[in-house]
């Protein structure tokens, strides 16, 4: 099996039919980006609607899928909103728990990251190795959740499942596995060649756009900007737990990677902290069923970015509004303008360095202004494009 | 059994397509190629293609978006065909049940021979349900 | 440990003062319900001003989103806006047969998806804004048709939707 014939099935397979809408319109002169047009009504669900026909319970496991990867950054967010509106301290081992799972969370979700973002770039080994190691983290997560990938871990009120010294331990072991190798794969973007002509210089967003923009997360960290909702924002124990943000000031997708891998040992050593620091006492408080009337913002700082919900309770079980906005959407607009100026041939590498969705990028139209031409590609015939590209350039 | 029933089971090829929704299912399925688990040793040969697939693997909540692109790709593999819901989403709208643009399931755009319950299912569970559909194939 | 209930300090309170003082007759209503959490309300008259005095006079340059809701007599958009961790929430209702408001992404121009976004789901108009092509909604979605608006149950927008795919 040749490395070029290997694809990651993700993504909808073939554009069918002229009907079907393009997530990005890219408008190209020859072999570069003049400029880009963003459409994503594809994975469009329905989820803000159905929420108010749903109670606070009910509610708990819809917005747990509204990503997969980050799952329980909207979980989190979630509980948090609600327990504001109720007024509700959870106790603090139970602060320390979601601390844990969600940073295993980004760990996890790092690691995938970095192992798409070799598949863009034709480094198929590297994606394997960066999937099998991430394994150990889900490892990590089922033992204590009880699942890989979405963990029905949290309630309202605290969480559901308790940490025992067993765990702790075989986290423990596990997670400086993890860091090991993050070292080891950080070294590796930073000598390899290959990595280096595709990332450094490529997909530049200038600090200042990317503050015009309101860029998130990695996006903006990588462009300079210390920004993060755990320092700025504090929530669960964030305020305890000493951590550094991340920044670099490359504003390219090599910073971005950077930045990946330094937040990896980052959350490695937060969860270790609050592991070797869990306090006793309850895991969970009993929630009321009925939230009284309230408004309340809640953020937190989900892998790609912040993560903001806001939520509008009635006096009854249901949600009168729950608005979520994932951080994907507040960097298309930065990832958009990094784009322009670039080749085509960096386009899915550059998409990727935000760390979008899966579907939300896989469909992009094409208008050569110098011929005229418009065509379609999926995200697996323009990776093809720009390995090409790459090989003879 | 013919040479060309023994070789669909034994490399039955599969194309897999995400039809949005959380990607959870997807996750676990690029999971299943990953050296941990690694389906190629069983002969599953993942293809980028309807026109070579044997099996078509579907995840994620079909919205009315989709619905076009997956009865065209359903349309271009050539007989005989298998369809495999993976999770609970392609099997019965999962947790977007009742959302305005979210069908129950995929099987209400086209037939399935195997359904795959999970939110997400486990790489172990997706695997599984891919032999039973070969022990199906066998059997017919 | 971060505690929801937290007293509002500093940079907190220093807003909410430079508000009363500076947008004094404009502010409907101010809401502080703890640290780092400001909740204002405007009316449609003064909105434009509010936008410009919040985000060039002081520095609320960030934007996380923009909420639409169906308030029942009245479309309601809040722009969530944010300076070094105080997220401060810029209220304003408007009525739903003249759902219009100025854009404000000549002053952020981060807010030119969520306006798309709000005006997909509600209907709202920005004026002056560069592109408001549908953003979220599927392809061929009838038009009139506002997902959020209380008006528009599920029921009856899965029949809407049914009947145009009958081909």
């Amino acid at each position: 099996m040749s490395e070029a014939a290997f694809q990651i099935p993700v993504g909808p397979q073939h554009p069918a039919l002229k009907e079907a809408p393009e997530n990005f319109t890219f408008t190209i002169d020859g072999e570069y980006v003049v400029d880009v047009k963003a459409r994503i009504g594809y994975n469009h669900r329905g989820i803000e609607k159905a929420a108010e026909g749903r109670s606070y319970i009910q509610n708990l496991y819809l917005v747990e899928r509204v990503c997969g990867i980050c799952s329980i950054a909207h979980v989190s967010t979630y509980t948090q909103a609600v327990e504001e509106a109720l007024n509700l301290e959870i106790p603090s081992r139970a602060k320390y728990i979601r601390t844990i799972i969600y940073e295993l969370n980004r760990v996890a979700s790092h690691y995938l990251w970095l192992g798409l973002a070799g598949h863009e770039i034709g480094f198929d080994t590297l994606f394997m190795y960066l999937w099998r190691d991430r394994e150990i983290a889900l490892n990590i997560l089922e033992q204590i959740t009880g699942n890989r990938v979405t963990y029905a871990a949290f309630a309202i009120g605290g969480v559901r499942r308790d940490i025992s010294p067993q765990m702790v331990e075989n986290a423990k072991s596990g997670l400086s596995v993890l860091a090991e190798r993050m070292k080891y794969y950080k070294k590796l973007c930073l000598n390899e060649p290959t990595v280096l002509k595709r990332a450094v210089g490529v997909g530049v967003l200038k600090p200042q756009d990317a503050i015009a923009l309101c860029a998130v997360g990695p996006t903006l960290r990588a462009s300079g900007i210390k920004s993060d909702v755990r320092a700025d924002d504090p929530y669960l124990v964030y305020d305890e737990v000493p951590f550094n943000v991340v920044t670099y000031d490359g504003c390219d997708v090599a910073s971005r990677v950077l930045v990946r891998c330094d937040e990896t040992l980052v959350s490695i050593s937060i969860i270790k902290h609050a592991l070797d620091h869990l306090p006793d006492g309850p895991i969970r408080v009993k929630a009321p069923r009925i939230v009284p009337p309230a408004e309340v913002v809640s953020r937190t700082e989900a892998p790609r970015g912040e993560l903001i919900h806001y939520l509008r309770s009635n006096g009854t079980d249901k949600p009168e509004r729950l608005k979520i906005r994932s951080p994907t959407l507040g960097n298309i607009p930065s990832i958009c303008k990094s784009l322009i100026g670039g080749f085509v041939a960096d386009i899915p590498i550059a998409l990727a360095s935000a760390d979008p969705c899966f579907t939300c990028t896989d469909r992009m139209a094409f208008v050569n202004v110098s011929n005229g031409k418009r065509w379609v590609w999926t995200k697996e015939q323009l990776r093809r494009y720009s390995l090409k590209w790459y090989q003879q350039n | 059994m013919g040479l060309v029933k023994w070789a669909r089971i034994k490399s039955p090829w599969v194309l897999h397509f995400a039809i949005g929704g959380c990607n959870g299912c997807d996750i676990e399925v690029a999971a299943a190629l990953t050296p941990r688990y690694d389906v190629e040793r069983f002969g599953i040969l993942l293809k980028g293609t309807p026109r070579h697939a044997d099996v078509l693997t579907i995840a994620g909540s079909l919205t009315r978006q989709v619905r076009e692109r997956l009865l065209r790709i359903y349309e271009q593999m050539p007989e005989p065909k298998f369809v495999v819901a993976v999770g609970a989403c392609a099997c019965s709208g999962g947790v977007f049940q009742k959302c305005y643009n979210v069908y129950e399931g995929v099987d209400k755009a086209l037939p399935v021979d195997a359904y795959i319950p999970g939110c997400p299912p486990k790489p172990e569970a997706i695997i599984d349900g891919v032999v039973k559909l070969l022990k199906k194939i066998e059997a017919s | 440990m971060a505690n929801i209930a937290q007293k509002p300090t500093g940079e907190t309170l220093e807003v909410e003062e430079n508000l009363k003082e500076n947008l004094g007759s404009k502010i409907l209503e101010l809401k502080v319900p703890r640290n780092r959490r400001i909740f204002v309300s405007v009316e449609k008259t003064a909105f434009r001003e509010a936008a410009e005095y919040l985000t060039k006079n002081l520095e609320f340059k960030h934007i996380s989103t923009i909420t639409g809701r169906d308030a029942g007599g009245q479309t309601e958009v809040i722009y969530h806006l944010n300076r070094r961790g105080v997220e401060l929430s810029l209220r304003v209702q408007i009525p739903p047969r003249e759902a219009t408001l100025p854009t404000i992404t000549d002053l952020i121009p981060g807010a030119v998806l969520y306006e798309r976004e709000v005006h997909d789901l509600l209907g709202v108009k920005f004026e002056g804004h560069p592109d408001l092509s549908p953003l979220i909604l599927p392809e061929e979605w009838p038009t009139g048709v506002y997902p959020l608006k209380k008006e528009w149950t599920v029921e009856k927008i899965r029949e809407k939707i049914a009947n145009l795919e009958k081909r």
